[in-house]
C-alpha cells in the first residue's frame, strides 16, 4: 500500500511541514501589513458584489438559504481555499524546483503543505464569517442548529479533495506546460458547478446527482447546515455522502498517480 | 538527521546496477496544445542512458571523489545519492542522513532576513529550533562578518557570494553521517574557499564520509583518498584517488 507508507514517511517529516507552512505564512504576512486584509477582503467584496446582483438588480430572495450575504459568505470563504489550493498545488512542483531537487523529503510533501498554509489562512478567515453571524444572530434572522457539527467535518473533507487533486494535478503540470492555463479556466467553470451563489436543491433533476460529484457540492452542504433554517431547504445528505467518499477516491488515484509520474518529473524539474 | 539508524557493520553507501534513462531532448515538456492538435507531443522519444551498470559500495569514513569529463554522469550520480533523483534500474542505499552541498541556496527566500531564513533552511534538513539556536552562532560566524551584519536585512539584499556562504555554513552544520558535495568548493573568494577547506577537512577528521565530485585536480587529491572514474555513464575504474587521476589524464592525453 503506497498510500500508507508515503503517509507514515510525511508523518515522520511532519517538523519539516511546519516548517514549511510558517515560512509560507512568514513570506505572507511579512511582505505587507495588509497581508492578512488580503485573505478576507477578496471573498468579502465578492459577497458583497453577489449579493447587490442578485438582491437589488435581480430581486431574488430565493437564490439560498436567508441571510443571504451568510450563504454567500460560508460559500465563498471555502471556495478561496480550494481554488487557491488547486492553483498552488498544480504549480507546487515547478515553483519549488530548487528546494525540490536540493531536499530529500517525500515529494508529496509539496502538495500537502500548500493546502495546509491555505487552510490556515482558511481558518484565520472565519473570524469574519463570525462577525456577521453574529450580526445577524443580533438581529434575529437566523439561528444556529446542532448541525453545525458539520462543519469540521466539511473542513476535513475539503482538506482530503484538496490533497486528492493536488496530488494529481502537480506532477500533470509539472511535465505538461500549458495545463496551468487549463486548470485556470476549468477552476472558473466549476465555480459556478459549485452551489457557493445558489442552494444545490435549486438544480434540477437529474442534474443536481451529477452536481454531488462535485465534492464542494456536499462540502458547502455540510458546512451550511448549521447555521440555518431547513424548512425550505432540506439539507441533502446524499451531497455530503457523496463528497466524502468522492474526496477519499480522490486522494487514491492522486496518490498512484503521484507515485507513477514522480520518476520523469524529477528528471524534468 | 543525527536520529537516522546507521548500521555500522555495512557499507554506508550501496549502489547496485544503478541505471537511468533520460530523453535526449532537453525539452521534452509536453503542451497540451501540441497533444491535442498534433496526435502526440512534438518532442523527440530518443533517449540515452546517463548512468548504467554502476555498482560500488562506500564505507563509513572514506572520502571519495568522482572523476569525469562534462556529461560523465557524475552530477546525476550525486543526485540519486541524494535522492533526489530516482534510479530507472538497479537501487541505491544510504545508510544514515545525507548533508547535500548542492544547489545550496534553493531553500531561502529572498523576502525574509537572513535569521528567518537560516531556521527555515536548518529546519527543511531537519533540524528543530533548539538545535538551530545551537548552532545559530557557528554559523553566522562562518558565514562571515558581512552576514553577521546584515542578519536582519532581507535574504534578496545580500550579494551572491554572500548567499552561498550562508547556504554552505547551514548545510555544514548539519550533523549528517554523509557530505555530498557538488562543486561548491569553487564559490566565494580565496579567503572563504580556505575556511571551506578547512571546514570540510574537520568533517573527515570526525569521521564523516565525504562524497565529492569536481573538475579540479588539488581538491580531489587533498580531499579524497578513493576514486571513481565516470565515462559516458558507464564505470571505468575505482580505485586509489591518485591511480584514478593517472588514468583519467591518461585518456585525456589519448583522445587529445
Amino acid at each position: 500500500m503506497r498510500l500508507i507508507s508515503r503517509t507514515e514517511a510525511l508523518a515522520a517529516r511532519r517538523s519539516v511541514l511546519w516548517t514549511l507552512v510558517i515560512r509560507d505564512l512568514r513570506v505572507r504576512y511579512s511582505q505587507s501589513v495588509l497581508g492578512y486584509v488580503w485573505t478576507i477582503l477578496d471573498p468579502l467584496l465578492m459577497s458583497l458584489i453577489y449579493f447587490l446582483v442578485f438582491v437589488y438588480i435581480f430581486k431574488r430572495n430565493d437564490l439560498g438559504h436567508e441571510p443571504y450575504f451568510l450563504f454567500l459568505l460560508i460559500g465563498l470563504l471555502a471556495w478561496q481555499w480550494f481554488s487557491g489550493s488547486l492553483t498552488d498545488t498544480s504549480r507546487a512542483l515547478i515553483s519549488e524546483a530548487k528546494l525540490v531537487r536540493s531536499t530529500n523529503l517525500p515529494r508529496e510533501i509539496w502538495v500537502v503543505r500548500v493546502v495546509v498554509s491555505k487552510g490556515i489562512e482558511y481558518v484565520f478567515s472565519l473570524p469574519v464569517l463570525l462577525f456577521f453571524l453574529g450580526f445577524y444572530l443580533l438581529q434575529g434572522k437566523t439561528h444556529l442548529n446542532g448541525w453545525l457539527v458539520l462543519f469540521p467535518f466539511a473542513v476535513v473533507v475539503e482538506f482530503i479533495a484538496a490533497v486528492g487533486l493536488g496530488l494529481l494535478l502537480a506532477p500533470v503540470t509539472a511535465l505538461i506546460t500549458d495545463m496551468q492555463r487549463v486548470i485556470r479556466i476549468v477552476l472558473r467553470m466549476l465555480f459556478y458547478a459549485t452551489p457557493v451563489i445558489y442552494s444545490g436543491q435549486l438544480v434540477p433533476q437529474p442534474y443536481d446527482k451529477v452536481l454531488w460529484l462535485n465534492p464542494m457540492t456536499g462540502v458547502l452542504e455540510a458546512m451550511r447546515a448549521g447555521f440555518f433554517e431547513h424548512d425550505k431547504l432540506p439539507i441533502q445528505w446524499g451531497a455530503i455522502a457523496t463528497s466524502a467518499v468522492v474526496s477519499v477516491a480522490l486522494v487514491f488515484i492522486g496518490n498512484t498517480v503521484f507515485g507513477r509520474l514522480e520518476r520523469p518529473v524529477l528528471k524534468e524539474i | 538527521m543525527s536520529t537516522s539508524q546507521v548500521d555500522l557493520t555495512g557499507p554506508v553507501i550501496a549502489v547496485k546496477d544503478l541505471g537511468i534513462e533520460f530523453y535526449r531532448s532537453r525539452r521534452r515538456r509536453m503542451q497540451l496544445r501540441e497533444m491535442l492538435f498534433h496526435g502526440r507531443s512534438g518532442a523527440p522519444r530518443e533517449t540515452f542512458w546517463a548512468l548504467r551498470n554502476i555498482s560500488f559500495e562506500i564505507q563509513a569514513g572514506e572520502a571519495v571523489g568522482l572523476v569525469g569529463g562534462n556529461g560523465g554522469g557524475k552530477s546525476t550520480l550525486l543526485k540519486m545519492l541524494a535522492g533526489v533523483l530516482l534510479p530507472d534500474e538497479g537501487e541505491v542505499t544510504v545508510n544514515g542522513g545525507v548533508a547535500p552541498l548542492i544547489e545550496l541556496t534553493g531553500g531561502f527566500v529572498g523576502e525574509l532576513t537572513a535569521r528567518d531564513n537560516i531556521y527555515l533552511t536548518a529546519g527543511l534538513h531537519g533540524l528543530s529550533k533548539e538545535q538551530v539556536d545551537e548552532h545559530f552562532d557557528d554559523i553566522v560566524e562562518f558565514a562571515g562578518p558581512e552576514v553577521r551584519s546584515g542578519l536582519d536585512t532581507p535574504y534578496r539584499h545580500f550579494s551572491s557570494g554572500m548567499k552561498v556562504r550562508l547556504g554552505f555554513a547551514v548545510i555544514t552544520t548539519l550533523d549528517e553521517p554523509i557530505i555530498l558535495v557538488d562543486e561548491v568548493l569553487a564559490v566565494g573568494d580565496r579567503k572563504f574557499r580556505e575556511k571551506c577547506y578547512q571546514r570540510m577537512e574537520d568533517l573527515l577528521v570526525e569521521g564523516r564520509t565525504l562524497f565529492l565530485v569536481s573538475h579540479s585536480e588539488p581538491d580531489l587529491r587533498r580531499f579524497s583518498t578513493r576514486g571513481l572514474y565516470l565515462q559516458r555513464g558507464a564505470l571505468m575504474m575505482d580505485g586509489p584517488m591518485d591511480d584514478v587521476l593517472d588514468r583519467y589524464n591518461h585518456d585525456l592525453d589519448a583522445t587529445r
